[in-house]
């Protein structure tokens, strides 16, 4: 009975049992549960639509604590806590969750600079007339992240990453009446969506060549056959790449980061430091048995042999990590300079993959999230104190007037540029440079080396205009500071900023990729130092090279002088080397040209000709049939009777 | 002879009888008191009917009448659409002259449909059918002030009296060349009756006044006009218990009387079912008023359900039972706001219902609902019902092209009706022009009928399991023994 099996189904909900595991559904389900009660209701009042999704995710944050524990620390290993979600023909998924360090890391990450995030923002959007959206669209996100981060397979994760995608559309587009952000929000979306179909693709082909879309058992079928995807080995690993490409913001699809800052800085400082754009290195750390396996390619791609995924990545990430970096330099709003240093980070953890030290860029990818999460919000407290001012040369002085926002600010500048020893900054940029060094590239280390020294004269240029000198605007001069809820979460994150690197993180890391691994003898804060002193040298080297050219640039001038010396080069960076106009003039025309032509198609031949032509013909058949029904009772039992007749005529046929 | 078979059948004529006198002591004030007690009474005899005190099975005058799961299925959905139109006509007591005779009258139609469902003789078949027919055609006129109303009761007589008199003619024959009324001593001996073209033709004509009721193709003029002129809470009676009284016996006829001849003319009634179902649903679309179109997709319904009886399969009944447990819920739904907005506006235009999302987001909910369980959407009533029909039309489709194209008209129908039911949700949401946005009050009564209807509609569609287990039961009561042997090639059982 179709009814029965129908009720069935219903009825068959998973049984939650009592194992600590579990704790990570309710930490999944917690922002999503704020969320749909702010959107269904309580939007209306700011208070409850702040509390709400601030105690979820400050819930989530003390559960993830609760997991980390056991299964980040205390070694236990985590039994797949999963139930039937698609059984279709030879698919098969599961809707699990997968607990292990990489993953309990993360939400300590995601729902520990969410907290912070929120609170500030309840200081930052004061007033804002769309306050409960805000709250109900972040917590969305939240959720939307934690999903991406506990998927234990490729399907779920792409459905959280779409979830991604449009929860952010929401947030940048927040202040949706300005024409910028909604052409911001929208694309950030379209871009995102261009690397989720090689994403799509690549999954598609994963689940081909291995018969499974959960990350364990594409491990094990990889590891049982390693040449399971044949000559597609690399195109797979590449379309895999291409939805971190979109999400992480790597080049060619780096457009959207830096317009992405459109939105409330708080958003910004949620989105690209601690979420969105991680998510995209995080899925290439979870998938990383993906691009181990031997490289191949098929016949008219011969010429690559000898080249791997992983170089190819590898490059790109080093490309962006360089081009943003040079883009830095000439930015005069104080959150581009911010997103440019992002997409510079970002590129440096994709290299750190391609260079076959995931441990690295995961390790970079939490020092990261917290000072750069820092530093925007701070920018946030910047922009607060100054009326909306972003451009940095009509500020100044800021030190004397924002003295937590200045202290702070400068803990994350540190970290971001690599301050020896004091900062985490400084080990996770190290361990990238040890691993492209590793890794036999010699040519991406001089390029991280390279970058490395731009970071400290970009940021340093900011932080001397912006703080130092005489102030250069009314604004900038009658700054105040930011109330506690804006301040203390900078103090929050400044903590992890100088000591999460003194824990051993990076062993932690390396220990979750590689589980022969040993720690170095003589660790401890001065390891850099002793086991490879090359990148520590060069990383300090850069620092005080790229520090003291910042200060003799840009101390007690009142006008960029680099614009002069450099010339068009200068216009260039400013102008992000044309990336935009570029695709402007190629594929906006491109793409202009083949909707109009669906659409010309979709008007005359679906709409016009079938739909109407259908539609036009059923309403005067009905019109016509009408007449017969003409109210005349004459009629009527005329047509009754000789109904009758039909109807006995037809029965005895 | 077992009297308390027929307990419900003499409850409700007292009932009746009993609103009538109280109308002689009763001040003209307090004549919605007539109402609650009427209402009350129906209420206590529908939980009396479904609940573990319904008569056990049997038979009484001889075979006449007979108490079994089909009668049992049927008798709860009549008081059911009973209670739902007197809680209905309560709130407007007082503007109906003679309030009193509206509801003992709506209380004999009942009386007539619950003699219908335990129908077992050709005659007691006809004499309830125009204890039903009569007291409508009262009813239908009831407005006498509304030339409208008075129009479409002389539309209804007359065409009811032409139909009655076809079946009565019809009966005689087969008296004549039977020698008995009785549904199970003709389907014993119906191979033999089958070859006589006497007995045929008066089966045909009997047929045709069972055509007319549930009107259907070539015998659906009326139901349009009367649709609209009626009083819209006699409509909504016409719609649900008149109609399923009419599907009630016709079942009965077919499977208890001549499970045969119905195999051998399934052909027949499933070309009227399509056409039926096409000629609703093409002359629904372009109406402007709500309850002619509501009468256009009753003949519409009417096909659908003719569908399910030409399957010959105890499917194909279950089916129908399960559409009509769903349709009358739905109906009485869509009546229920369409007679608070016309008496409201004193008209049935779709403009009159423009912009009701707003004057009353009750009614205008309501009403969608209703309209979208019509159209057979998922998860509402109207979904469950119009599956299964169409899953027993399509056991026979791959064997027999006519059940294919059968299947694919009643697509194409429900294709159809989804622009014609959206087009007054549409009108109720986003009205091309500005109404009058006054709030519409809604009165008690009428609320607690529409929450009967809403909730029946949306658990009936999310929990169908109860609802077709008692279709079954009722539908494989509709086999006679002796006829279980001569079935048909493509009479499917599970």
């Amino acid at each position: 009975m179709d009814a029965h099996a129908a009720q069935h189904a219903l009825a068959a909900t998973p049984a939650f049992s009592s194992r600590p595991e579990d704790l990570a559904w309710f930490i999944l389900l917690l922002p999503l549960i704020a969320s749909a009660s702010i959107a269904a209701g309580v939007r209306r009042s700011t208070f409850l639509s702040a509390t709400l999704s601030i105690g979820a995710v400050v819930a989530a944050f003390v559960l993830s604590i609760a997991l980390f524990l056991p299964f980040g620390l205390g070694g236990y290993v985590a039994v797949p806590s999963t139930f039937s979600w698609i059984h279709a023909g030879d698919l098969n998924v599961d809707l699990g969750v997968a607990v292990d360090r990489l993953s309990v890391l993360m939400l300590l990450i995601v729902t520990g600079v969410s907290s912070l995030v929120q609170i500030y923002s309840t200081a930052y959007l004061k007033g804002d007339s769309g306050y409960g959206r805000y709250f109900g669209s972040i917590s969305l996100f939240t959720f939307a992240m934690l999903g991406i981060v506990l998927a234990d397979n490729l399907v779920m994760m792409f459905v959280f990453w779409e979830l991604v995608g449009v929860s952010s559309y929401l947030l940048i587009g927040f202040w949706f009446e300005k024409p910028s952000a909604a052409d911001a929000a929208k694309k950030a979306f379209l871009t995102n969506r261009l690397g989720d179909f090689g994403f799509l693709l690549g999954i598609l082909m994963v689940w081909s060549a291995t018969g499974s879309v959960q990350f364990a058992g594409i491990a094990n079928a990889l590891a049982l056959h390693p040449a399971a995807l044949g000559s597609l080995a690399s195109i797979a690993g590449l379309l895999i790449f291409c939805g971190a490409m979109g999400k992480s913001a790597q080049f060619p699809l780096h457009v959207w980061l830096p317009d992405a800052m459109e939105g409330p800085t708080p958003v910004s400082a949620l989105i690209h430091a601690a979420t969105m754009v991680a998510a995209g290195v995080y899925m290439l750390c979870r998938a990383y048995v993906i691009f181990q396996i031997p490289g191949a390619w098929p016949a008219p791609l011969g010429f690559l042999s000898g080249i791997s995924a992983l170089d190819i990545i590898a490059a790109i990430g080093g490309f962006t990590a360089l081009l943003a970096a040079l883009m830095a330099v000439q930015q005069d709003d104080i959150k581009r300079i911010l997103a440019y240093s992002t997409l510079s980070q970002l590129g440096y953890m994709v290299m750190a993959v391609g260079c076959g030290g995931p441990a690295a860029a995961m390790y970079h990818l939490t020092t990261h999230a917290g000072f750069k999460a820092l530093l925007f919000l701070g920018a946030g407290a910047v922009i607060h104190a100054c009326h909306h001012e972003q451009n940095i040369w009509r500020m100044g002085g800021l030190w004397r007037r924002l003295p937590v926002t200045f202290r702070t600010f400068a803990i994350g500048t540190a970290a971001l540029a690599g301050l020896p020893i004091l900062t985490s900054g400084f080990y996770s940029k190290d361990a990238i440079l040890v691993s492209a060094l590793d890794g036999g590239h010699p040519v991406l280390f001089g390029l991280g080396v390279l970058v490395a020294a731009f970071t400290p004269f970009y940021m340093l240029r900011l932080v001397i205009v912006a703080f130092f000198g005489p102030a250069r605007s009314d604004a900038a001069s009658h700054a105040h500071e930011a109330p506690a809820a804006m301040t203390w979460p900078l103090i929050a994150l400044a903590v992890p900023s100088v000591a999460v690197a003194w824990l051993g993180l990076g062993d932690f890391l390396s220990a979750h990729f590689d589980p022969h691994f040993h720690a170095h003898e003589g660790g401890g804060i001065f390891g850099p130092f002793n086991h490879a002193p090359l990148a520590a040298m060069f990383g300090t080297g850069a620092l005080l090279f790229g520090a003291t050219a910042a200060f003799g640039v840009y101390w007690g001038v009142a006008k960029d002088p680099l614009p002069a010396q450099l010339g068009c080069l200068s216009r260039a960076m400013r102008d992000r080397f044309y990336f935009d106009e570029l695709y402007e003039a190629v594929f906006v025309p491109l793409h202009d040209m083949i909707g109009r032509l669906c659409g010309a198609i979709d008007r005359w031949v679906f709409s016009g000709l079938i739909i109407r032509g259908v539609h036009g013909s059923v309403e005067l058949f009905g019109r016509g049939l009408r007449l017969v029904q003409t109210g005349n009772l004459q009629t009527y039992t005329f047509l009754f009777a000789a109904g009758v007749a039909v109807v006995v005529l037809l029965a005895t046929i | 002879m077992n009297y308390s078979l027929l307990s419900l059948e003499i409850l409700v004529t007292l009932l009746g009888v009993a609103v009538l006198l109280g109308d002689l002591w009763i001040p003209s004030s307090a004549r919605r008191l007539l109402g609650y007690v009427a209402a009350t009474g129906i209420g206590i005899l529908l939980t009396y009917a479904v609940g573990t005190a319904a008569p056990p099975d049997g038979t009484a005058f001889g075979g006449m009448f007979v108490v079994d799961a089909l009668s049992n299925y049927f008798k709860g959905f009549f008081l059911l659409s009973a209670l739902v139109v007197v809680l209905l006509t309560i709130g407007s007591s007082e503007s109906i002259s003679g309030y009193a005779e509206y509801c003992a009258l709506i209380l004999f139609a009942t009386v007539g449909m619950l003699f219908a469902a335990s129908a077992n003789d050709f005659v007691l078949m006809f004499v309830a059918l125009e204890l039903i027919t009569v007291t409508f055609f009262i009813l239908v006129s009831y407005s006498r002030n509304r030339s409208g109303s008075l129009e479409a009761g002389v539309k209804y007589l007359i065409m009811g009296a032409l139909a009655s008199g076809f079946m009565v003619f019809g009966i005689a024959l087969i008296f004549g060349s039977a020698g008995t009324t009785q549904f199970y001593e003709i389907a014993a001996r119906q191979t033999e009756l089958g070859r006589s073209p006497v007995f045929l033709i008066g089966l045909l004509l009997t047929l045709v006044g069972l055509g007319f009721k549930i009107a259907a193709v070539p015998f659906q003029m009326w139901a349009p006009d009367v649709y609209q002129g009626a009083p819209a809470t006699t409509t909504a009676f016409l719609a649900t218990g008149s109609k399923a009284a009419g599907f009630a016996l016709l079942l009965r006829v077919a499977f208890s009387a001549v499970p045969d001849i119905t195999a051998h003319w399934s052909r027949l009634i499933l070309g009227l079912g399509v056409v039926t179902l096409l000629y609703g649903s093409l002359c629904a679309i372009p109406q402007r008023s709500v309850k002619r179109l509501m009468g256009y997709s009753s003949i519409a319904n009417a096909g659908y359900l003719l569908l399910g009886v030409a399957a010959v399969s105890l499917n194909g009944s279950t089916a129908v039972l399960t559409y009509l447990g769903g349709y009358i819920f739905t109906v009485l739904a869509g009546f229920a706001v369409i007679a608070v907005v016309t008496a409201q506006s004193n008209s049935d235009d779709v403009s009159a219902f423009a912009g009701l999302g707003q004057r009353s987001p009750l009614l205008a909910t309501g009403l969608t609902v209703s309209l979208v369980s019509l159209a057979g959407i998922p998860p509402l009533a109207g979904f469950f019902g119009k599956f299964l029909l169409l899953k027993s039309i399509a056991a026979h489709a791959g064997s027999e092209r006519l059940y294919l194209v059968a299947l694919l008209a009643a697509c194409v129908g429900v294709v159809i009706s989804l622009y014609y039911y959206f087009g007054v949700v549409r009108a109720m949401f986003w009205p091309r022009t500005v109404a009058d946005l006054t709030p519409i009050p809604v009165d008690g009564p009428t609320r607690l009928a529409l929450g009967i209807c809403l909730i029946g509609v949306l658990y009936l569609g999310v929990f169908p399991n109860a609802l077709v287990q008692g279709a079954k039961q009722a539908a494989a009561g509709l086999v006679p023994q002796t006829a279980i042997a001569a079935q048909p090639v493509h009479a499917v059982h599970h």
